[in-house]
């Protein structure tokens, strides 16, 4: 069996004549130790003119920088929510936590959402979790090519007509109203965040990559129902039975008074939306998605 | 689309280290640049900027600069990386494609961050096997940096540069030669920047050296109170550095030449700015060897780039 670094013959030898997987195991495992005792190497390892913690320190400072950096990226509003230094203390907790396996970090970080909703000094901000998981929406749509062509999901609604929506669309739900909030938060504007009414209730919301930038646009409970069931491969009827199904009585949710209102909002929010183009079976496109 | 994209060889001029906050302004504007050079990385999550990028491609001569291939590491290459390197590379068809003398792998896990090689025999191996493993998969020479370093290790036995001319003769690599890291390193083993080029000059074969690059970089203080030098990519090229560029040029001649900026990042016309420094420094040199020389032949023909697509072996 082959030594790992830890149990290998260079765990017991001179920290000078280890083995490279031993050096650069302990040297990680250093570089992300979070006490002062785990992040020290032998001074025997080293040999410059600057003692080796001195070295240690400037790659530490790069590699937890790094770290930060590449979730205020990705989490814009959570760090001007909770400030600079408090973001960068989540930050680097959430790096040792659950490190990167890859180097490209636009893709890595996406539990962490959860921990910061969780981490020690934010229970004042119940509404962080879901503030964080828009964020983290927002970054992964921007990352996104732009359709133009509405190429996404195609809904037959009858024989005759088809609904296309653009590609990429999603909807979103949260707990909390995070547009508003994300809106407040990085426009500075406190007076319009503390107006807020930031109760739990359900929100809905379509998202898009448009060549402008990530669109949104709220949805109701039933359009946002109509919606996520054609995005999830359900047909025309499908569709229009699941915005139809009643509320069930306590439930955080706005709960349609008729089919009349439902057709209403479908109409309102699906139909003339910009994310959908509306085909006929004679080529004729209409509707504001055009 | 891309499979129309051809290759450019990188010319022997002053490009520019493109930064996604920099990109829309280029697209949009189309400034003079030589050729630009980007981090991989950047793009392999990101279709919205690769597809602006593969735009720009068609306008300017492109590098690939990779910060993650992590080409020291003793567990080997990712090839999860590696392959969404080969799948860029194919895409963009880049002039020259580079990484680092570094390692940034291990446990597992992903470092960002440049850390040093001990150069021992042992290590020569590992990065020979990683660096001849990724040329193999890209089908291509790689160009490798020499790091900024801030520690030495008491197990090397070989001095950075005759580790990597080594490196050179065992995988056919190239150089990619940061003057800047020169001058950092040397500042901070309390050594001579000049004579440490001088060794760098003395070491490698002057036509394996396909790239240079120039940055600015931070001085700080340690716990100490010594001074040690932080490369940040954060300034302008300082004097000493654009010393000891001359005197890399002069000895290996007009070589394409990058300006690094990735820490506050100045408007774009600052980058423009300090390449037209570089410029200015490869024109004087061609002139001075022209006088010399007359028949010298064509500087954007020399170093490993210009061979990259006819074999790296």
């Amino acid at each position: 069996m082959q030594a790992t670094p830890e149990t290998g013959a260079g765990a017991c030898t001179s920290p000078a004549s280890w083995p490279l997987a031993t050096l650069q195991a302990r040297m990680a495992t250093a570089l992300m130790a979070g006490d002062e005792a785990g992040r020290q190497l032998p001074e025997a390892l080293f040999a410059g003119a600057l003692p080796g913690s001195e070295g240690l320190r400037v790659h530490r400072n790069t590699v937890l920088g790094a770290f930060s950096n590449a979730l205020r990226l990705g989490y814009p509003a959570v760090e001007r929510l909770v400030g600079e230094a408090f973001f960068d203390r989540m930050a680097v907790e959430f790096a040792r936590a659950q490190p990167p396996v890859a180097p490209q970090l636009a893709a890595w970080g996406a539990a962490f959402a959860d921990y910061a909703g969780h981490f020690p000094g934010t229970e004042m901000l119940p509404y962080l979790r879901e503030l964080a998981r828009f964020d983290a929406r927002f970054d992964e749509l921007a990352r996104r090519v732009a359709d133009e062509q509405f190429a996404g999901v195609e809904l037959a609604v009858d024989a005759s007509v088809t609904l296309c929506f653009t590609a990429g669309l999603l909807v979103h739900s949260s707990s909390y109203p995070v547009v508003a909030l994300r809106d407040a938060v990085l426009a500075d504007d406190a007076a319009a965040l503390a107006a807020i009414d930031a109760t739990a209730a359900e929100h809905h919301i379509a998202m898009w990559r448009a060549s402008a930038g990530v669109m949104v646009q709220p949805l109701g409970s039933a359009a946002a129902r109509y919606l996520r069931a054609a995005l999830g491969g359900a047909t025309g009827e499908q569709a229009l039975a699941a915005a139809l199904i009643a509320t069930a009585p306590g439930q955080l949710e706005y709960a349609p008074g008729s089919e009349a209102d439902v057709a209403a909002q479908l109409q309102r929010e699906i139909l003339r939306a910009r994310f959908v183009r509306i085909t006929t079976n004679d080529n004729a496109v209409t509707g504001a998605g055009q | 689309m891309s499979q129309s994209i051809v290759s450019s060889p990188i010319p022997a001029r002053a490009g520019i280290g493109l930064r996604l906050p920099h990109q829309a302004l280029v697209a949009a504007t189309r400034p003079a640049a030589a050729w630009f050079e980007v981090h991989p990385e950047n793009y392999m999550a990101d279709a919205a900027a690769l597809a602006e990028l593969e735009q720009l491609r068609a306008h300017y001569p492109l590098s690939l600069h990779a910060v993650g291939l992590s080409l020291g590491s003793a567990a080997g290459v990712d090839a999860g990386h590696v392959a969404r390197l080969r799948a860029l590379t194919q895409r963009l068809a880049p002039g020259l494609v580079s990484d680092h003398l570094s390692w940034s792998q291990a446990n597992g896990h992903y470092l960002p961050d440049l850390l040093p090689l001990p150069y021992t025999a042992e290590a020569l191996d590992i990065v020979c096997r990683n660096v001849a493993q990724v040329q193999e998969a890209l089908g291509r020479q790689l160009l490798i940096e020499n790091p900024s370093t801030y520690l030495c290790y008491a197990a090397a036995t070989l001095s950075e540069a005759e580790f990597v001319a080594a490196l050179v003769r065992r995988t056919g690599c190239g150089v990619l030669l940061d003057i800047n890291n020169i001058f950092v390193s040397a500042c901070n083993q309390r050594r001579d920047a000049r004579s440490v080029l001088d060794h760098w000059c003395q070491t490698l074969d002057r036509h394996s050296v396909g790239e240079l690059h120039l940055a600015g970089h931070a001085l700080v203080a340690t716990s100490g109170g010594e001074q040690l030098r932080i490369d940040d990519h954060g300034d302008r090229v300082c004097a000493e550095v654009w010393s000891l560029y001359e005197n890399a040029v002069a000895h290996f001649g007009i070589l394409p030449t990058l300006l690094e900026w990735d820490t506050r990042l100045p408007d774009f016309a600052v980058l423009q700015d300090e390449a037209r420094h570089a410029q200015q420094r490869l024109n004087a040199h061609a002139h001075t060897a022209a006088e010399r020389d007359p028949v010298e032949r064509d500087p954007a023909e020399r170093g490993p780039g210009a061979r990259a697509h006819a074999g790296y072996a």
